[in-house]
C-alpha cells in the first residue's frame, strides 16, 4: 500500500485530498510548460546568438551587401538575413530605373524598416516567455492556497477529533506543506529562467541593432 | 518557432517530469525506515515511579519473547500479579477475519510458551495465576477502539452514561468462553474504551487497513502498568500514536471495587476510523 509514511513524494501526492489533488496537477502542468518553453528558448536563444555573431563578423568582413545575401540564402529562418532583406526590399522598392546610387532620402526609410524588423525579431524571441513570468508569480500563490486549505483541512479535523495530538494535526500539514514546495519547485526554475532569457534577450536585440548599424554603414558607402 | 518543436520540446518536458517524480518516490520508499511491530512487546509506564528503584524486576511483561525493543527500562512489578507465562491466551479475535489478509503473514508468532518462569511458584503467584486465569477466561475477545469521535464529549462520558454508539460493543458475550462478562467488567472496559477513544486520533482516511491489537493491564487504582501489543499495525507513526493516546489517559477509572480485583487485562482493537 502506498501511504504517505513510506511512498515519498508520490505517496504524499496519492494520499492528499482533492483539492491538494486539484493544485498539484496545475503546478505539475505550469511545470510542464514552463520547461517545454525553458528548453525550447534555450535552443532558439543560443542559435539566434551564434547566427549573430556569424552575421557581424561576415559584415565587417565582406562590405558588400549582394554578397551578404548570397551568403545567407540558404537560412532564411536568421533574423539576421531578415534585416538584410527587408532593407534590400525597402531599397528595391526606392530604386528607380536602375539607378546605381542610393539616393539619399532612402536612408531613413531603410533605417525604419530595419527597425521594424528588429522589433518583429524581438517579439518573436520575447514570445511565451511571459507564460515564465506569469509561472513564477502564480505558482507559489497556488502552492501557498492548496497549503492553506490543507492546514485549514487540518484544524477541521482538530476541531472534528477534538484532539491536538499530533499525530491529528501532523498528516494533513506535511499533505499541506508539499503544496508549497510544489509551488516554489515550479516558480524557481521559472524566475531564474526568465531573467536569464531576459538578459539574452536584450544581448541579441543589441545586436541586432549593431547590425542594422553596419549594414547602413555599408549602404552609405 | 515551428509547431512540431514545441511539441517535442513538451513530449521531453513531460518525460523530465516524470522521471523527477519517479526518482523522489522510489529511494524514499526503499531506504524508508522501517521497524517491524508483529511481534508482540511490552511497555512499561511505571518504571520511574519513586522507591520502586530497587525492587526486582518482575518476569511479567518485557521479560516475555526475546525480540523484543524493550522501550524503557524493567518494570518492577506490582507486588502480586505476576504473570506467568503459559497462562499468556491470546483469544482469536473474531472480528478480524476481514482484514486478516494484509497481515497474515506477519501473524505473532505464539511467544507465551517458549518462556517458563524459572522458580517455583509460591502461593502467592498462584493465587495471582488463578486470578489470572479467571479475567482470561472472562476476555472473549479485542473490544474495538476507533479513532471516530462518539458522541458526546469523551471526558464527560469517562462516567459511563450513554457510551459505545454504533461500533464495538461487547463481543462475544455468552458465546466462546462458558461465562459471560459479568456486568460490572463490561461497564468498565466500556467506560476505558471511551476513554481511550476520547484520546486517541488517527486520521483514518488513507489508512483503511491498519489495525492493532493491544491488550492493557491496568491496576487497582487505575494506572496503566503494562501495554501489550498482541499485533502490531507495521505502521510505526500509527502503533506509536495508540501508545501515546494510552500514556495520555494514563490514570484511567480505578476498577471497580465491586470486581474485587488486583489488576485487570483489558484487550482492545485499534481500528482507524470508519472501518468497523
Amino acid at each position: 500500500m502506498l501511504n504517505m509514511y513510506s511512498g515519498g513524494v508520490l505517496g504524499l501526492i496519492t494520499s492528499s485530498g482533492p483539492m491538494a489533488k486539484t493544485v498539484m496537477g496545475i503546478l505539475l502542468i505550469f511545470s510542464i510548460m514552463s520547461w517545454t518553453i525553458i528548453l525550447a528558448k534555450l535552443i532558439q536563444f543560443s542559435r539566434t546568438e551564434r547566427e549573430g555573431e556569424g552575421f557581424i563578423q561576415a559584415v565587417k568582413e565582406n562590405g558588400s551587401f549582394k554578397k551578404l545575401i548570397a551568403a545567407y540564402r540558404e537560412s532564411p529562418d536568421n533574423p539576421f538575413y531578415k534585416l538584410i532583406l527587408s532593407s534590400y526590399k525597402e531599397i528595391a522598392s526606392k530604386q528607380k530605373d536602375n539607378n546605381p546610387r542610393l539616393e539619399p532620402e532612402t536612408l531613413p526609410l531603410v533605417e525604419n524598416a530595419m527597425k521594424i524588423t528588429i522589433s518583429e525579431e524581438s517579439e518573436r524571441l520575447e514570445r511565451r516567455l511571459s507564460f515564465l513570468a506569469t509561472t513564477a508569480n502564480t505558482a507559489p500563490f497556488i502552492g501557498l492556497f492548496g497549503t492553506v486549505w490543507g492546514i485549514m483541512d487540518s484544524f477541521r479535523e482538530i476541531g472534528v477529533r477534538g484532539s491536538t495530538s499530533l499525530a491529528v494535526v501532523a498528516p494533513g500539514i506535511s499533505e499541506a506543506l508539499i503544496a508549497t514546495a510544489m509551488g516554489l519547485a515550479t516558480a524557481i526554475p521559472a524566475v531564474l529562467a526568465y531573467n536569464y532569457f531576459s538578459g539574452r534577450h536584450r544581448r541579441i536585440l543589441s545586436k541586432m541593432e549593431n547590425a542594422s548599424m553596419y549594414l547602413l554603414n555599408i549602404l552609405e558607402k | 518557432m515551428r509547431e512540431e518543436t514545441w511539441f517535442k520540446w513538451l513530449i521531453i518536458s513531460t518525460i523530465l517530469h516524470f522521471c523527477l517524480i519517479g526518482a523522489l518516490s522510489i529511494p524514499v520508499k526503499k531506504f524508508s525506515r522501517k521497524i517491524d511491530l508483529s511481534s508482540s512487546y511490552s511497555v512499561s509506564l511505571v518504571g520511574d515511579m519513586g522507591g520502586s528503584h530497587g525492587a526486582p524486576p518482575g518476569p511479567a511483561g518485557i521479560s516475555e519473547g526475546k525480540n523484543l525493543p524493550a522501550k524503557e527500562p524493567p518494570k518492577p512489578a506490582p507486588a502480586k500479579v505476576k504473570k506467568p507465562a503459559p497462562t499468556r491466551v491470546k483469544p482469536v479475535p473474531v472480528k478480524q477475519e476481514k482484514e486478516v489478509v494484509s497481515l497474515s503473514k506477519k501473524k505473532t508468532p505464539p511467544v507465551k510458551e517458549t518462556k517458563k518462569t524459572k522458580e517455583t511458584p509460591t502461593k502467592d503467584e498462584l493465587d495471582a495465576l488463578n486470578r489470572r486465569l479467571r479475567e482470561i477466561k472472562k476476555r472473549t475477545d479485542y473490544l474495538d477502539v476507533t479513532s471516530k469521535r462518539q458522541t458526546g464529549s469523551p471526558g464527560k462520558t469517562g462516567a459511563g452514561v450513554g457510551t459505545g454508539s454504533g461500533s464495538g460493543g461487547l463481543p462475544g458475550i455468552g458465546e466462546g468462553s462458558g461465562k459471560p462478562i459479568d456486568l460490572v467488567t463490561q461497564k468498565y472496559w466500556m467506560d476505558v474504551r471511551e476513554k481511550i477513544m476520547g484520546a486517541w486520533g488517527f486520521p483514518g482516511a488513507a489508512f483503511k487497513k491498519l489495525e492493532a491489537l493491544v491488550t492493557i493491564k491496568i491496576r487497582k487504582d487505575g494506572r496503566i502498568v503494562d501495554i501489550n501489543i498482541d499485533k502490531g499495525s507495521d505502521n510505526k507513526v500509527y502503533d506509536e500514536s495508540i501508545l501515546r493516546a494510552l500514556r495520555a489517559v494514563d490514570p484511567l477509572p480505578p476498577i471497580p471495587s465491586s470486581l474485587n480485583l488486583d489488576s485487570i487485562e483489558l484487550p482492545f482493537r485499534f481500528v482507524p476510523e470508519g472501518t468497523t
